[in-house]
């Protein structure tokens, strides 16, 4: 069973393997962008899910 | 910065190829566009990312857009599905995918579906670039 968050992690892998591959033209830069691109994706999610949090409570 | 003498140099051994054809092959099939090019790591890497969100989100029952409603978002969603090329009218073909959104997940497979078409989109222009020079074959 896929979770909301398992989503995410999905989401940002194969987003980011295609930005990545896109986006730079050497490999070590692809990696390197790649996974930038996954962690901004999801640092964003979990800072932002931890801001509704509070907003609500 | 590269020059652009740079970005049009080949490399020895490397075939040119059609940019036409490998920006279609590649929308069709994805990664089949740089399959073309020579780049089989990127062609396996760019499938594999590709069928990865497509079959998440019809394992999340996504919706697949069939027709073309008069609202902007249907078009525009409709649109970014038509970028996954065979895999779209394989669904289509054989009734996958679900006929409207009913759970917060099945919002998230349509998500998966859209974007995976628009990445696809992405790959295959990336295909069209590598294919005429524009990007460089390193």
């Amino acid at each position: 069973m896929i979770t909301h968050f398992s989503a995410v992690l999905l989401f940002s892998l194969f987003v980011s393997v295609v930005f990545g591959i896109t986006q730079r033209t050497q490999p070590e830069k692809m990696v390197r962008f790649g996974l930038f691109c996954f962690a901004c994706m999801v640092g964003a999610c979990i800072l932002v899910s931890w801001l509704m949090y509070f907003i609500k409570h | 910065m590269a020059t652009n003498a740079e970005l049009t140099q080949r490399l020895p051994g490397e075939k040119p190829a059609k940019p036409a054809f490998a920006l279609i092959l590649g929308w069709l099939i994805p990664g089949a566009g740089h399959l073309l090019t020579g780049k089989y790591i990127r062609a396996a890497l760019l499938f594999a990312a590709v069928l990865g969100m497509y079959i998440t989100g019809l394992a999340l029952n996504g919706q697949l857009y069939t027709t073309i409603s008069g609202e902007i978002l249907d078009i525009l969603s409709y649109v970014g599905q038509l970028g996954l090329g065979l895999l779209y009218f394989l669904a289509r073909w054989f009734g996958w995918g679900a006929p409207s959104i009913v759970t917060t997940l099945a919002d998230y497979g349509t998500k998966f579906l859209i974007v995976g078409g628009l990445l696809n989109i992405i790959s295959a222009v990336d295909a069209y670039s590598l294919a005429n020079g524009r990007k460089a074959l390193k």
